[in-house]
């Protein structure tokens, strides 16, 4: 690997160029039935340059900070917490490329098996292909061993993978979430593109995260029941959707228990805007604010 | 052909011999006959696979010899002769069901997955270049692969250290290998007229490993597997899984049982000589 | 959406060649629109360059973005296809071929193609499929889908016609019941690609219908757009 990403670093790159022909002909899967191509290793195609790693972070976007010329899919809320009956993991549904909204509908919540979920906020290729990465993993662990893998070692393995890409422009931020085998307590970590993997019993991630955050340190306590968590989490959310503008869509939601995780229905940000403020309803903003700022009898 | 001819050409895994054999995959075929047995029996709602572990000691572990192993949640396989090689072939198919599911988002086929270990047979000699094999010397194991496609069609294949692939209905490898399939195949004709059900199937496949096996059968010196119809997270899947110890034990009660019960009928006047006996 | 100089002494292999696709998933069908002008800045290379191509009996895919990426995507796409074909005996289904394109476009992660990709297909349950793409292979299933130029012309619009986003006059639960059938939704991209090419320069000279359907497999119908 390390050869490999000096390659990808090469500031001495001078024989061995990655010619698109070569990296796509060995790559992971796509060999099929073919004899001696790798399972474990991608390999990716490198732009003919001294430095293509420069040049993959100067032409793809995964913040909306640059004006690259491919922009990638992102932004993001997203947040997870343990409480007595398990995980609740929660996250809007919105991804922009530039200030386009490229959809209202992405699944932010990547189902890595029946017991672990991992959010997606930063680039979704990156997250989404690297969490199906790690469920490849996990699967040949339980195939190996006869059991589940911890929620530990899956972040653990996810970190050491997006590891061997540092520097190289990955983004990527989620939280690992799960149950482990023949334990009474639920597990949750972040890791993230920078290799940085911490263990909590709250988080949330995204460019709305701050917001998000707000609302859930005001109103958690371990003792929640399900219901109690699942709003929490739904106004977490919901205060992030109205105050990031790369948050938004629909409020997505999971709880996971020790027999497995189970999932709810989508919840409409707008429906949800009417559900928590009624007034606002078919009222122009302006007087919305009059409403709430101004309640009747008092001047200003 | 001559002896001269035999050992002259079987000393390296690069030679044909000048009849055109090949002796080195022939012995790794005679390795096979020294490991225990094994059988696969395909029906129309599932496959079979059973298998004799040779518990040598009382000291050692039945649990931790592994005859049949899961490939994949629709796919297992049953192993006899040089099982450590094995190890090599499983985790090179469940590598390819898993890559297969990561690039495709659906289950390998089983011939798939069955084609990929016999292409893996023939990895083995000198390496040449950039290609590395696996294996200096051909693996000594044959595999009896069975599973069941998204389409509920249930399969069963046989792959040899030769690299040959074939699909089957009734398989018997290992050190009982002929016997059992001769047996296999009378009964699956007079019994089951072809056309066994699952839990026909486990019982012929037991019956017949019984006759086989050394030992005395019991729940801890097998192993019986079965592919069919099941249920992932509520979903309608095909499951490959292992029969559970209760249902294993009424099994070979059940053999045993018949088996008294024929010996009796058999023996015809001499059972009172038996009875006189105890 | 104009083609950019370089940037500084930047290696810039990208050029957007403009043109638009639209996909709408029905029941039991799924059509798929694209223009057929390839342009580079304010000059029209070509009137005919289909973005939308044939994959398997049951899939279309369809491009916008740089032309010379399009094209060499869709002949690995092609291949590895054939080649799937030869492996397992079987011909892929659209889940597969979306899935395998988005691993595709990732082991290009960092010298991505310049495309926006869509497939459109029938699944194995018989429903129409429409699979949207960022250029680095984020994929998602969705009903309907505008990419390339005049997508911010005709999302918004299908948005509101088909998705019935935002709208009070319909309740959600009843939004299956206004979904189109298949005539109409032929209808809505011939209307809405003469819309584009009135509106959007990189639009236009001809549009490429395919309709794919369980019993009638993948037909293509071509039908004139304004060429100025």
């Amino acid at each position: 690997m390390n050869d490999f990403k000096q390659q990808f670093l090469g500031d001495t790159l001078t024989k061995t160029l990655f010619s698109e022909t070569e990296a796509s002909a060995t790559t992971n899967g796509l060999g099929s039935t073919g004899s001696g191509f790798e399972t474990t290793a991608h390999k990716f195609a490198l732009a003919p340059l001294q430095k293509p790693v420069e040049f993959a972070k100067t032409h793809i976007d995964n913040t909306s900070e640059t004006q690259a010329r491919i922009q990638a899919a992102h932004g993001t809320t997203t947040l997870a917490f343990k409480f007595q009956h398990g995980v609740i993991v929660c996250t809007d549904s919105r991804a922009t490329m530039g200030n386009v909204i490229a959809s209202q509908t992405v699944k932010k919540v990547i189902e890595i098996n029946e017991f672990l979920l991992g959010t997606m906020a930063g680039g979704a290729a990156d997250c989404s292909f690297w969490e199906r990465e790690l469920g490849r993993q996990c699967k040949l662990y339980a195939l190996r061993n006869k059991k589940r893998i911890t929620v530990a070692g899956a972040s653990k393995i996810l970190r050491n993978m997006v590891l061997n890409y540092k520097g190289m422009g990955l983004s990527m931020g989620t939280m690992i979430c799960g149950w482990d085998e023949d334990t009474t307590d639920p597990a949750l970590f972040y890791v993230d593109s920078d290799g940085q993997r911490l263990e909590n019993h709250l988080f949330s991630v995204g460019s709305g995260s701050t917001f998000a955050y707000s609302v859930l340190d005001a109103g958690y306590h371990y003792n929640m029941e399900v219901e109690e968590a699942k709003e929490l989490a739904r106004r977490a959310i919901y205060h992030a959707t109205y105050r990031d503008a790369f948050s938004g869509g629909y409020v997505r939601m999971y709880h996971i228990k020790q027999d497995g995780w189970v999932a709810f229905d989508l919840q409409d940000v707008g429906e949800l805007d009417i559900h928590y403020y009624p007034e606002r309803k078919g009222v122009p903003d302006n007087q919305v604010q009059e409403e709430i700022i101004r309640p009747a009898g008092v001047s200003v | 052909m001559s002896e001269a001819s035999r050992s002259d050409y079987d000393r390296g895994v690069n030679t044909f011999s000048p009849e055109g054999r090949f002796y080195q995959v022939e012995y790794a075929l005679e390795a096979i006959k020294l490991g225990s047995t094994a059988i696969g029996i395909q029906t129309s709602e599932g496959a079979v696979l059973a298998a004799e572990k040779r518990v040598t000691s009382s000291l050692l572990v039945p649990s931790s010899i592994e005859k049949i192993v899961k490939i994949d949640d629709h796919v297992g396989c049953a192993v006899a002769g040089l099982t450590p090689d094995s190890r090599i072939i499983i985790e090179h198919a469940r590598g390819q069901a898993q890559s297969h599911k990561f690039t495709y988002d659906e289950p390998i086929l089983v011939r798939s997955v069955s084609q990929s270990v016999c292409d893996l047979a023939l990895q083995f000699g000198e390496s040449v270049g950039e290609s590395k094999p696996k294996m200096s010397r051909p693996f000594g194991v044959a595999l009896l692969i069975a599973g069941m496609d998204e389409d509920e069609k249930p399969s069963l294949y046989h792959c040899e250290p030769t690299g040959t692939l074939v699909k089957t209905r009734l398989k018997a490898i290992g050190g009982g290998q002929e016997g059992a399939q001769s047996k296999l195949e009378a009964d699956f004709e007079k019994d089951y007229n072809e056309n066994p059900t699952l839990e026909q199937a486990k019982h012929l496949a037991l019956k017949v490993l019984k006759e086989v096996m050394e030992d005395k059968i019991t729940k801890t010196n097998i192993e019986l597997s079965f592919v069919t119809m099941g249920e992932i997270r509520g979903k309608k899947a095909p499951l490959f899984q292992y029969e559970n110890e209760e249902a294993l034990g009424q099994l070979i009660e059940r053999i045993e049982r018949e088996k008294r019960e024929q010996d009796a009928l058999e023996f015809g006047e001499s059972g009172d000589r038996m009875e006189e006996d105890h | 959406m104009v083609p950019t100089e370089h940037h500084g002494d930047q290696w810039e292999p990208y050029v957007d060649n403009g043109g638009s696709t639209l996909a709408i998933a029905g029941e039991d069908f799924v059509v798929i629109g694209s223009d057929t002008r390839s342009s580079d800045g304010y000059n029209i290379n070509t009137r005919y360059d289909p973005k939308a191509f044939k994959f398997t009996n049951n899939t279309v895919l369809a491009t916008t973005g740089y032309r010379a990426d399009c094209k060499s995507m869709a002949k690995s796409v092609q291949a590895q296809i054939t080649k799937y074909a030869h492996d397992h005996g079987k011909e892929m289904s659209v889940e597969a071929m979306a899935q395998m394109l988005s691993i595709m476009m990732y082991q290009k992660r960092f010298f991505s193609y310049y495309v926006f990709p869509i497939v459109a297909g029938i699944d194995k349950e018989g429903k129409g499929a429409v699979y949207s793409y960022d250029p680095v292979g984020n994929m998602e299933r969705v009903g309907f889908r505008a990419f390339g130029s005049s997508s911010a012309l005709l999302q918004p619009f299908i948005d509101d016609q088909l998705g019935f986003k935002n709208r009070a006059d319909i309740k959600p639960e009843e939004r299956e019941l206004h979904l189109p059938d298949l005539q109409q939704a032929k209808n809505i991209i011939t209307d809405v690609f003469n819309g584009a090419a009135e509106r959007d320069i990189y639009t236009g000279d001809g549009l490429q219908l395919f309709t794919i359907t369980k019993e009638g497999g993948i037909e293509l119908e071509e039908l004139p757009l304004k060429r100025d």
